[in-house]
This record gives C-alpha cells, sequence and structure tokens, in this order.
C-alpha cells in the first residue's frame, strides 16, 4: 500500500501515548482517545482484511533503510497467518477496553497504547533486527504495568518476567547476530531481511542447531512451554487485568507466531527434525498443566496453567507438519484468545468488585450477575472445547494433525477433550454456580459497555464454530505455502 | 425432491425457538417481566414443528425407500476436501425424528405444569428446546462430525439441565460428572472420527461415502474404529463402565430425567451403533463385545434397582438395564430390534418418570418410595398409567415392552448366543421384580401416613401421562411378530438397508415367548408377596453390596478423582516449585552471589587493590608470555 498502512497500525498508538502523556489530560481523557485509538486501528485492520488477497505471500509491503551500513531495514509485510492475530489484536484491544473503562490511571493507559505498538511492530516485522527491536520494546511497557498497577508481589513479578524473558531473547539477539555475519560471508554484505537470510547456505549443521535453539528457547519462554512456565504463574496472578488480558491473548501467541514467521523458513529441516519432539512437548505440556491446573486455589494461576496447556496443543499443531494441525493451530491461536482473554475480562472484574481470587471464597455468582455468568458459560465451553464453539474446531483439527503425525501422538492429544473439561467444569461450580455462603453482594451485574464488549468475542466464538469456512478461507494459501515451498512436505489429503 | 430444504427446519424449529427463549428469559431477568405464557407457547410449538416436518417425511417415504439429503453449507473445506453443514433423513433417521419431537414435545407439555412455579422457567425452556434441538442434528446429520455436533450439544444440555438446581453444589457435581463422563466416551469418538476420517474418509466424510470407504481396510483397522465408536457409545448411553452418571443425573427436575431418558441423550449411542452398521457389520466380533456390554449392563443395574429407595434412581438404573437390552440387539446385528426397543421405550419411560414425577409434586418432593404408599386412592389417573408403564416395561403382553424385548431375546437366541439370551431372561424377571417392588409400594402397602397433604398436580401434567399411556399399550403393534400373526412393520420398514434378523421355526419364538412370560410373572409373584402390603412402619435395611451399589462409585472416586488431585498437587507443588522454580530462582541467586563476591572486592583497602594489580599484570604477562612465545 502506498500510504503505509501497517506503519499506522503500528504507530498510531505510541503516537497518542506520548502525545497524552504530555498532554494535561486527565485518566478519562487518554480513556477515550485510546478507545478511539482502538477503534480507528480495528477499522485500518478491516481494510487490511478486506483487500487482502488470497495468496500464502507477504502483502502490504513497505520497506525503508534503516541503518544501511549494517543492512538494517525497516521492512514490514504480512501474511495470513500474521493476518489472523492482527484482526486479533484489533478486534480484542476495543473490547477489553471497554472492560477497564473505569478505575484505572493515565500511566494504564499510556501502557497499554504503548503495548500494542510493540505487539503489532512485532507481528508486522520482516527483519531481523526490526523485530528484535520492536519484541523487546513490547517489554518496557508490560514491565511499568505489572509494577505499577499490578497486585501482591507485584514488583517481584516484574522483575522476574523481565529478566526472565530478557535472558531469553539474549540467546535470540545472539542467533541473529550470528545469521547476520554467516550472511555477510557469504554474500559479501550486510542484511537481516528474513527473505535474504534464508537464502545462507553456508552455515554447519552444528551451528544450525545452535542457533536454531537461540531462537526457540527466547519463544519457548514467551509461550511458555515446560519447562520454561514458572514465571506465568506469578505474572498471571499479579498483573493487573489489561495486562494480564495482553499476556494471555496475545503476547504469548507472538511466541507462536515467532517459530511460524523465522524459525521454520530460516531452519526448514531442523523444523521437521525437531518436530517430533516439540508435538510431544506440547502434548506433555497440554496434559501436565491441565492436571496442574486442577487444585489451584487463586483463579488467576489456574487460567494460566489453563492458558498454557492450551499453547502446548498450539504447538502440536504448528510441528505437526500437516494442513490439519496448521489449521488447528491457526483456529486455536483465536480461539483461545478469545476465550481466555475473555475470561480474564470476566475474573478482573469479579476481582474488581469483590477484591477475591480464590476459588473457596467465591460462589453464588450466578444469582447475582447472570449475563455475567452467561459470557463465563460461553467461554467456558470454548474452552472446554464444545462443537458449536470455535475451540472445538481448533481441537478436532489439532487432533486430526497430530494423528497424521505420529498415530500414538494422535491418540494421546485426543484427552485433550478431557483435560480442560475436568478443571474448568469443577471451577465453575465453585466460582460461580453454587453457593459457598461466602459473601459475595459487592458482586454487580455487568454493564451495558461490558456487554457491548464482550458481545463480538462471544458472536465470533460461535460463528467461527458453526461456520468456520466463512473465516478459514483467507489463511489456507498461506498454510499451504508453508507446507509446500518452506517445509516441502507432501500434503495430506 | 424440491421440498428437502425443509429438513434443516426440522432442527432450525427448536434450535431458533431456544435461542428467542433464551433471550428473551435475559430480557425477562435485566429489564421486564415476560409472561411465563410466552415461553410456554414458543416452546411447546418448536418440537410440534419438528414433528410434523419429519412426518411429512415419513409419509414420502412410505413405499419407496428414498433418502432426503440436505446441505445447508460448507462448514469447512480444506485443500479441496469440504466437509458439509449437511443433513439426511432416511428410514432410521426419520423414524428416530418421530418419537423424539413426538415424546419430547409430550415431555414439554407436561413440564410446562411441573415447572411453572420456577422462577428460571424461560431457562428452562430455553435448555429444553435446545436439547431437542441437538437432539436432532445428532440423529439427522449425514456425517458423523456434524452428528458429533449434536452428540455434544446433548451433553452440554443435559449438564446444565442436571445442574439445574445450581445453588446446591451436589447438583452441580451431578452435571459435571455426567459431562464428564461423556467425556471419556468422547476421547474414543474422536480417535474414531480421526481415524475414519484418514482411513476411509478419502472420498468425503459424509455416511454414504464412509460406508464405501469402509470396505477395504483391514479388520485391526475397523476393530479399532469400532471399539473407539463404541467407547462414546457408552458414554451416553450410560453402560458398563461408564454408567456412573446416569443415577446422579436425578439431580435435575423431574421432566429432565424423562426428557433425558426417553427421547433424547440415553438413546443416542444405541443410534450411533445403528447409524454405522455399515462399520459394525464387517466385525461381527465387536458387536459380539457390544452385546455382551448391554448384557452385563442390563442384568448389574437390574441388581442394584432391585435394593434401592429412590424412586427416580430406581427408573435410572432400569433405564441403563433397558438400554442394555437395546445394545444386546444392535450388536448382535439386530438393528430392527435394538431401534424397536428404543421406540417402545421412549413411551413408557416418559410414562414411568412423569408418572413418578407427578407423585413426587403431590408429596412435596418426597423421593423415597418407602415413604409413599397408598397413592392409588389419591391419584387415579397417575396410577392407572403408571400400571400401564410398569406392565409394559416388565413385558407383558400386549404392552408395548413386550414385543420389543421378545424380540430382542429371540435375536439373541437365534443368533446362537444362548448365554446372553439366558442374562435377557434373567433381567426380565428382575425387572418384573424391581418394577412392581415400586408399583406395589408406591400405590398400595399399609401404614403410611394418612394425614399427609397432598399436593395439586395440574392437567398439563396429567394429560401428557394418558396420550403416552396409549402409547405404551399401542406402541407395540407396529412390531408384532408374524409368529402371533403379525407383519413386524418395524423390521419392513428397515428391511432395506440392515441385513435381517435370523429367522427361527415358529414353535421355538412360541416356547421362548412363554418362558418368557413365566419368568416375568414369577417376578411379579415375588414382587406382590413382599410388597403389596408393605408395612411402612417397619425399620428398612439400609446396607449390603447391592443397596451401596457394589461401591462402584467410591471405587471411582478414590481411583481416579483422588488419584489426579494428588497428581495435580505434586505436579504443581512438587516438580513446578520446588524443583523447577527452585533452579530458576536458584540461578538467579547465583547471579546476585556473583555480584556480592565482586561487590566484596571494593573493599576500600588499598592492599586488596594492590593485590588484585598484581594477580592481573602477573596474568597480562603470562597471556603474553605464551601468545608471544
Amino acid at each position: 500500500m502506498d500510504f503505509g498502512i501497517l506503519s499506522i497500525i503500528i504507530f498510531l498508538p505510541m503516537f497518542v501515548a506520548f502525545t497524552f502523556l504530555l498532554l494535561p489530560v486527565g485518566a478519562k481523557g487518554t480513556r477515550n482517545a485510546a478507545f478511539v485509538t482502538s477503534i480507528i486501528i480495528f477499522l485500518l485492520s478491516f481494510y487490511v482484511y478486506q483487500n487482502f488477497e488470497l495468496s500464502g505471500f507477504m502483502q502490504f509491503r513497505e520497506y525503508y533503510s534503516w541503518i544501511e551500513s549494517y543492512g538494517i531495514n525497516y521492512s514490514l509485510g504480512i501474511d495470513g497467518f500474521s493476518l489472523i492475530i492482527l484482526m486479533l489484536i484489533a478486534t480484542l484491544i476495543p473490547c477489553a477496553y471497554l472492560w477497564l473503562w473505569d478505575g484505572r490511571t493515565k500511566g494504564y493507559w499510556v501502557s497499554m497504547l504503548l503495548i500494542q505498538t510493540g505487539i503489532t511492530g512485532t507481528l508486522f516485522s520482516q527483519d531481523l533486527i526490526l523485530f528484535y527491536f520492536f519484541w523487546e520494546a513490547m517489554l518496557l511497557p508490560v514491565f511499568i504495568i505489572i509494577g505499577m498497577f499490578g497486585t501482591g508481589n507485584r514488583v517481584f513479578s516484574t522483575i522476574k518476567i523481565t529478566v526472565y524473558t530478557i535472558m531469553g531473547s539474549l540467546f535470540m539477539l545472539i542467533s541473529i547476530l550470528y545469521i547476520g555475519v554467516a550472511f555477510y560471508n557469504e554474500f559479501g554484505s550486510w542484511s537481516f531481511a528474513l527473505n535474504d537470510v534464508v537464502q545462507i547456505t553456508s552455515l554447519s549443521r552444528t551451528e544450525q542447531i545452535w542457533l536454531f535453539f537461540g531462537f526457540m528457547i527466547a519463544f519457548a519462554i514467551k509461550i511458555p512451554l515446560f519447562p520454561f512456565h514458572t514465571w506465568l504463574l506469578e505474572t498471571y496472578s499479579n498483573s493487573p487485568t489489561g495486562g494480564v488480558f495482553l499476556f494471555s491473548s496475545i503476547m504469548a501467541k507472538l511466541g507462536v507466531y515467532g517459530i511460524v514467521r523465522f524459525v521454520m523458513p530460516i531452519f526448514p529441516e531442523l523444523y521437521k527434525e525437531f518436530a517430533p519432539y516439540f508435538v510431544w512437548l506440547g502434548i506433555f505440556g497440554l496434559i501436565y498443566f491441565g492436571i496442574a491446573a486442577i487444585m489451584q486455589i487463586n483463579i488467576k494461576k489456574m487460567f494460566a496453567y489453563s492458558s498454557a496447556s492450551h499453547l502446548g496443543f498450539i504447538v502440536v499443531g504448528i510441528f505437526s507438519l500437516n494442513i490439519q494441525g496448521m489449521i488447528g493451530a491457526a483456529f486455536l491461536i483465536i480461539a483461545h484468545a478469545m476465550a481466555t482473554g475473555g475470561l480474564f475480562l470476566l475474573v478482573g472484574k469479579m476481582e474488581y468488585d469483590l477484591g477475591i481470587k480464590s476459588i473457596p471464597a467465591l460462589g453464588g455468582i450466578a444469582k447475582r450477575a447472570p449475563l455475567f455468568t452467561v459470557y463465563f458459560a460461553v467461554m467456558l465451553l470454548c474452552i472446554v472445547g464444545l462443537p458449536g464453539t470455535n475451540g472445538f474446531v481448533s481441537e478436532f483439527f489439532i487432533i486430526l494433525g497430530a494423528f497424521g503425525f505420529s498415530k500414538v501422538a494422535g491418540i494421546v492429544s485426543a484427552l485433550t477433550v478431557l483435560v480442560a473439561a475436568s478443571f474448568m467444569l469443577w471451577m465453575f461450580q465453585r466460582v460461580v454456580l453454587q453457593d459457598s455462603g461466602n459473601d459475595v453482594s459487592k458482586m454487580r451485574d455487568i454493564n451495558k459497555k461490558e456487554l457491548l464488549g464482550m458481545l463480538p468475542l462471544a458472536f465470533l466464538i460461535i460463528a467461527m464454530g458453526i461456520y468456520p469456512d466463512w473465516f478459514f478461507y483467507k489463511i489456507d494459501p498461506t498454510i499451504q505455502h508453508y507446507l509446500r515451498d518452506i517445509l516441502d512436505v507432501r500434503m495430506a489429503g | 425432491m424440491t421440498r428437502d430444504y425443509l429438513l434443516v427446519w426440522i432442527v432450525l424449529a427448536p434450535l431458533m425457538s431456544s435461542l428467542v427463549i433464551g433471550l428473551l428469559y435475559l430480557y425477562s431477568i435485566k429489564v421486564s417481566k415476560v409472561k411465563n405464557t410466552i415461553f410456554t407457547t414458543l416452546g411447546l410449538i418448536s418440537p410440534l414443528v419438528s414433528f410434523l416436518i419429519a412426518f411429512f417425511f415419513f409419509i414420502q417415504m412410505i413405499g419407496n425407500d428414498t433418502t432426503f439429503f440436505y446441505s445447508a453449507y460448507r462448514w469447512l473445506g480444506v485443500d479441496g476436501y469440504d466437509i458439509d453443514m449437511g443433513f439426511m433423513a432416511d428410514r432410521l433417521s426419520i423414524f428416530m425424528t418421530l418419537f423424539i419431537t413426538f415424546v419430547g414435545w409430550l415431555i414439554h407439555i407436561y413440564a410446562s405444569g411441573y415447572m411453572r412455579d420456577d422462577e428460571g422457567y424461560g431457562k428452562f425452556f430455553f435448555y429444553f428446546n435446545l436439547f431437542i434441538a441437538s437432539m436432532l442434528i445428532l440423529v439427522l446429520a449425514d456425517s458423523p462430525i456434524i452428528m458429533f455436533i449434536g452428540w455434544e450439544g446433548v451433553g452440554v444440555c443435559s449438564y446444565l439441565l442436571i445442574s439445574y438446581y445450581y445453588k446446591d453444589g451436589e447438583n452441580v457435581k451431578a452435571g459435571n460428572k455426567a459431562f464428564i463422563a461423556n467425556r471419556v466416551g468422547d476421547f474414543g469418538f474422536i480417535i474414531a472420527l480421526t481415524m475414519l476420517f484418514y482411513y476411509a474418509g478419502a472420498n468425503g466424510f459424509d455416511y454414504v461415502n464412509l460406508s464405501h470407504g469402509v470396505q477395504n481396510l483391514s479388520p485391526t483397522v475397523l476393530s479399532c474404529i469400532g471399539f473407539a465408536l463404541f467407547l462414546g457409545a457408552v458414554g451416553k448411553s450410560a453402560q458398563i463402565p461408564l454408567y456412573v452418571w446416569l443415577p446422579d443425573a436425578m439431580a435435575g427436575p423431574t421432566p429432565v430425567s424423562a426428557l433425558i431418558h426417553a427421547a433424547t441423550m440415553v438413546t443416542a449411542g444405541v443410534y450411533m451403533v445403528a447409524r454405522f452398521h455399515f462399520l459394525y457389520d464387517l466385525i461381527p466380533n465387536v458387536g459380539l463385545f457390544i452385546a455382551y456390554i448391554g448384557a452385563f449392563s442390563a442384568l448389574f443395574a437390574a441388581i442394584i434397582a432391585t435394593k434401592q429407595t429412590d424412586i427416580k434412581k430406581i427408573l435410572a438404573y432400569s433405564t441403563m438395564s433397558q438400554l442394555g437390552y437395546m445394545f444386546i440387539a444392535v450388536g448382535l446385528g439386530g438393528y430392527s430390534a435394538g431401534i424397536f426397543h428404543v421406540f417402545t421405550h421412549a413411551f413408557f419411560k416418559a410414562l414411568l418418570f412423569m408418572g413418578a414425577g407427578a407423585v413426587i409434586v403431590a408429596l412435596h418432593h418426597e423421593q423415597n418410595i418407602f415413604k409413599m404408599g397408598g397413592m392409588k386412592k389419591k391419584l387415579p389417573i397417575v396410577y392407572m398409567t403408571m400400571l400401564v408403564a410398569t406392565l409394559a416395561i416388565s413385558g407383558i403382553p400386549p404392552f408395548a415392552g413386550f414385543f420389543s424385548k421378545d424380540e430382542i431375546l429371540l435375536t439373541a437366541f437365534a443368533s446362537g448366543n444362548s448365554f446372553l439370551w439366558l442374562i435377557g431372561v434373567f433381567t426380565a424377571m428382575l425387572t418384573a421384580y424391581y418394577m412392581f417392588r415400586l408399583f406395589f409400594v408406591v400405590f398400595y402397602s399399609k401404614n403410611y401416613n394418612e394425614k399427609r397433604d397432598i399436593h395439586y398436580v395440574p392437567k398439563s401434567m396429567q394429560i401428557p401421562l394418558i396420550v403416552l399411556a396409549f402409547g405404551a399399550i399401542l406402541a407395540g403393534f407396529i412390531g408384532v411378530p408374524e409368529a402371533l400373526g403379525g407383519s413386524n412393520m418395524v423390521s419392513i420398514w428397515f428391511e432395506n438397508w440392515v441385513k435381517s434378523p435370523l429367522h427361527v421355526a415358529h414353535s421355538t419364538e412360541y416356547m421362548l415367548m412363554s418362558i418368557n412370560i413365566f419368568v416375568v410373572f414369577l417376578g411379579i409373584v415375588v414382587a406382590y408377596l413382599k410388597f403389596y402390603n408393605y408395612d411402612m412402619k417397619q425399620k428398612l435395611k439400609l446396607s449390603g453390596i447391592i443397596y451401596n451399589k457394589f461401591y462402584i462409585d467410591e471405587i471411582y472416586d478414590k481411583v481416579f478423582v483422588e488419584g489426579i488431585k494428588k497428581l495435580s498437587i505434586f505436579f504443581s507443588l512438587k516438580i513446578d516449585i520446588n524443583i523447577i522454580d527452585a533452579i530458576v530462582m536458584g540461578s538467579s541467586r547465583g547471579f546476585i552471589r556473583a555480584g556480592e563476591f565482586v561487590s566484596r572486592m571494593q573493599s576500600a583497602n588499598t592492599r586488596h587493590y594492590a593485590l588484585f594489580m598484581l594477580v592481573g599484570v602477573s596474568m597480562a604477562s603470562i597471556y603474553l608470555l605464551i601468545v608471544l612465545g
């Protein structure tokens, strides 16, 4: 596009954030500006969605030189896989704002805007250094939002997550630099562009393995994969609602996105070679985190485990090396973002009203807040993978993918139908339905804004479950491109 | 056919009315009150509409074996492989649809009386219509994956309805139990779907293509698919070992029990095996396994039922037992016999639950039969209709259950599985015993509390009982065997697409029938002697292994529930916190210690600095010496 629509999508929130930081406007003004910004971004993203051509290649490309002497460029573009994540961000953020409407400070809204810039920048980057830049820049507002607006031992949590993820990212940075040098040695000029570095042939197998895992550690921590998950519990538990919402629904997915965007094309052979390990690691995570979730007392920690469990399942999908698994993963990225994001908003509201996040201290919400309960049930059923929601489409296709990959993996991964149901229903019973004699009189039902804010999520969860084809056709060519051109695997019928 | 699109309206009518009711209900509780009559009207019309449309298709099928297809839209197309949201009306699905909608409709009418004072009246009908809609999707789907959508919809509706009185955690627990037990079955179902997709679905995922696709598969693959599918059926139809949810499902309001046990839900498993007859025909050994599971479930449930005291639990176990009969039939390839029993069972079981519900309402929600007694005088209509239903389930000719049960036992005998037949006959005796035990204790007995106050039972609850009683008397006549001068219309209806049942000499049939009727009378006589004049004053012995249902619930609880809870704690406390996070935090503490060590070097002590300089200079010199040689 001529007018750089992707750049506008990236930098508009940052521009608004800095403008309002300098202007003498209060929290309400900043909030209104943030909301309008998110709506504009939604419209721009929708324009991109509508004009996205049905092909598997990068579109809406933008390219400017940045640090010319080292071949570092400002290079953006999206394909079908980034498109769905873009639509996810664009849809989820205004919805979340309606839920965060009251009682947040100016700094909170500024941080939210900045996180949005970091996320979309990461999503569009086609240059390794630019990607790394946004990847790290994303952490800064996260650091602020947990450290300043979190609960509990928030300073400890924020330091833990920051140090942990920066440690992981350092391995990725070293890999990126190494790849840059390798490109220079082979072609005689500097470049970090994804399109260029995929042509490198001079790396030995040992080097490739080191670099592969350099990337994978950074992404595994972000996702998180077992055993890099322990930061998740405290972070999710102590984050403010907006933070944990963005973390669970979008930022965790960027780890998966990074694997697909960079690791797959740069190391296609290793990707295939190590796929079995990651399929099994994903399945292990699915079951391990699912079981660990059962006895959690803190509801946010339970959802943290639940989230990790599903992300493990997404990893199974992307490493299953067939179209069914990839579709399932793409669908689960969307389904999980909506359902988990929605659940964290709901739980955040409950924590805001009651000040409680301990499961035994809750109960009897359904009577006081019926609309809240309806939304809660829809999100829960999506997590459980009920047919008629997009959660089922994703689960079923990942199971198909896993079975296509290996029969045993397929059969074990079918346990997913039991995993989420086992803790989710029990939680629903104790938190929402049964009257446990706790005082929940301060709980109010959702207001009109919240009703409106959750509606798109609930609608899409069901619409994508009843009519998945309507959403799928945009991403189909991209996934076929990944499998045919990048991974060069035989398509299973 | 130009009217094929009507097919989708069988499903859409209850689906749409449930959505409208649901939204109206939310409007009602949040904004302004909506009258119950609106909910009743919407809720009652939609199953009737479905019934009438189904009847229209039924008429067109008489005399010619047409199958109607309608594909609403492409559900998901992947790389040229399309799965449609498609529906199919063949003789099996339309037969099922007819009685699901009809009996379902009667239960709706009954529910409008039973639930009339409930504050969640609208919500109840929202769930109820959704339940019917899901069941119709299940039955009318043209591919297993669309069937699975209905299958799970039925599961979630049952969850919502069982935990309807959700304020009490125990009820929600019963709902959870139903959902999880069903999900264990779904684990099998989804593996079967996956295997069908890879092995038999090359040309399409609908039943027609799959039935061609399975023909050339190896027996191992076929058996795996057959077992996995059957696991799904075991969960949904409450057979050994996944039956534990069914007795607890009584936590829901009584119309829910009637709906779950008669028209929807539990019959889905039997339907599924019949639907996949093209698969099970190829693997008779798996079929035999199914028949044995059915037989043992029938016997096991009947034994437990003889000692229970809760009227609804007795009926729940009787359902499990009757479903066992159906699985004996479909497992042995007697699909028409199995579906026939599903059909007759729908009438008398709905009637039994609704009659029980009327008694429960009349006695202010008393469910213990030993606190009832003497209801004959108080509730004459309920008494009469319950008598019909009890005779029907016991298998006394000419009531409905006799013909269908007889055909199942005949199938078992004729296929050479006399052990199955023996279990079936013995279970029939137990059935007659425990059903008449219930009947005599509730409606006769002596020394019950005469002065108790009887709650009014509305007309809307009594009229469906009468209609169903006629059903329980007459439903069997569509399947009168040739030996009794009938023409067995049920097996004629199904003859074109399932292999016909084995034929035996009429004299053998008469002999089998006589044995059957004899043992049933034996059961009734024993029940009469023990319970006709039962003294309510005497103390009940509430113990023993049968009364405690063989402690299966306790064993499951100890092994699975407690086991998984322990594992959960082990993972989240022992491994995550004590090992993984300890390593993470330990390494960060390592950095701190390293930092402390380095900072200790800055001791502001000149002698230390001089020492460090000396060390540094010496090291540098050594390095230079080595490098420069």
